[in-house]
């Protein structure tokens, strides 16, 4: 029998479960991703959301446990618009990427962040917060890759091209797209340190290369929904 | 014959073993009348009700009575997640337009997208159709939200009107019950007072 009482959590997707339950999954600081049922939260008058950072309380044996308690952590925040879309595809992302319950501590923190920051910036930085999230996740789910050298050892250069190689890094490349300059700012991790519209395009492609053999053939479902046109 | 009935009635929500067991002997014992009512009209339904080939609502004819009703506003188009939600709005009483319905709402995580929704018949609709407005209430749920997001940047190819049904305070709630999200909504949608 587990129990966990008030453990801080995001809900990432919920749906329909039986007549008047919801089946619930969660991303959790102690826990990771877990699944949950929430019985007859279906009709309850105050609705579980997500984007907000909420306490849940959870019990059961076996493989589905039991929602007990919720509380909401958090002011209100409704997405708008774009943030609204960034934030379906991220959880898409973390629904399909990670194992449950492996927890990720780092990982709750910058989702946190992301989610936060994402109700208050507007439609290009939100881009640039996106890249930076995904390269993190990437990075907590052991693909990281070296933003300070390239393959041969040497310091990236800022004013360097370089085409990046699959899962072993950056090659100097003088038809390479990504600017030396771009690498660094992935690695400062800074929001207001951003590359220009063209290299924000280029760290987009580059991430789609990183995280396509993760994804495997299954297509993200709100890339195709959201990003087509 | 009994256990096959009993088990039939666990089809309906909220219907389990116990109130299904007195739905059999209520019918059996005191009122065979209503069962054999019960049974026709089930079949009948089961057969003949489909979607509105209009607005996918359920309907016994191929065109629903509302998509019929010539006296309704062919200019408003109003789009809701299920058919239930046109009856609440029809209940109102104030709306005299036409609807359409989604039966559901966008979930990438689920596989639900925008042929699921017959979101390529709405285009359709709105290129064929004199449509001057199109009123997006769906639900007042962040899934609500991306679905009337999305449909909003499709009607936009079009010269239409798109608005958002208002969420907020319940009439006759006091706000110290309503819960901080419904008050963060019904302050940000606010409107000027005269
Ligand atoms: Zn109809």
């Amino acid at each position: 029998m587990t129990k966990v009482d008030l453990t801080p959590a995001f809900l990432i997707h919920r749906r329909a479960f039986k007549d008047t339950s919801l089946l619930l999954d969660f991303l959790t600081l102690d826990h990771g991703k877990i699944r949950l049922v929430g019985r007859g939260l279906r009709n309850s008058k105050t609705q579980i959301q997500v984007f907000q950072h909420l306490k849940i309380s959870y019990s059961g044996k076996g493989d589905l446990k039991g929602l007990n308690n919720w509380e909401a952590d958090d002011t209100p925040r409704q997405l708008k618009g774009d943030s609204l879309i960034l934030g379906m595809y991220v959880n898409e992302l973390i629904s399909r990427l990670l194992h449950e319950q492996d927890p990720h501590f780092e990982l709750f923190e910058i989702y946190k962040n992301f989610i936060e920051s994402l109700a208050t910036i507007d439609t290009l930085s939100s881009r640039w917060l996106l890249r930076l999230f995904e390269h993190n996740l990437l990075q907590e789910l052991g693909y990281g890759v070296n933003l300070s050298e390239d393959i041969v050892g040497e310091k990236i250069d800022l004013t360097a091209k370089y085409e990046y190689q699959h899962q072993d890094g950056f090659v100097r490349s003088v038809t390479g797209k990504i600017l030396g300059k771009s690498i660094n700012q992935l690695l400062i991790d800074d929001i207001d340190n951003m590359p220009d519209t063209q290299q924000l395009k280029v760290c987009r492609d580059l991430n789609r290369m990183r995280l396509k053999p993760l994804l495997g053939d299954k297509p993200l479902q709100s890339r195709s929904l959201f990003f087509s046109k | 014959m009994i256990e096959t009935l009993n088990k039939a009635f666990c089809a309906l929500p909220g219907v389990g073993n116990k109130t299904a067991q007195r739905f059999v002997y209520h019918l059996l014992e005191r009122n065979r009348e209503g069962g054999f009512e019960l049974a026709k009209a089930l079949v009948d339904a089961m057969e003949h009700v489909k979607h509105c080939s209009s607005c996918r609502t359920l309907s016994e004819k191929n065109i629903c009575n509302i998509c019929a009703n010539d006296v309704r506003d062919n200019s408003q188009l109003c789009i809701v997640e299920t058919p239930t939600d046109i009856h609440a709005i029809e209940q109102s009483g104030v709306y005299k337009g036409k609807y359409f319905v989604l039966s559901g709402y966008l979930s990438p995580i689920d596989g639900i997208g925008a042929a699921e929704l017959g979101l390529d018949e709405l285009e359709q609709k709105l290129k064929d159709q004199n449509v001057e407005e199109v009123i997006l209430a769906t639900n007042a749920t962040v899934e609500g939200e991306v679905t009337a997001h999305y449909i909003s940047n499709m009607v936009k190819q079009f010269d239409i009107k798109i608005t958002r049904i208002a969420h907020g305070i319940p009439i006759g709630g006091e706000l110290e019950y309503a819960d901080i999200n419904t008050i963060a909504h019904a302050l940000s949608g606010r409107k000027s007072y005269n």
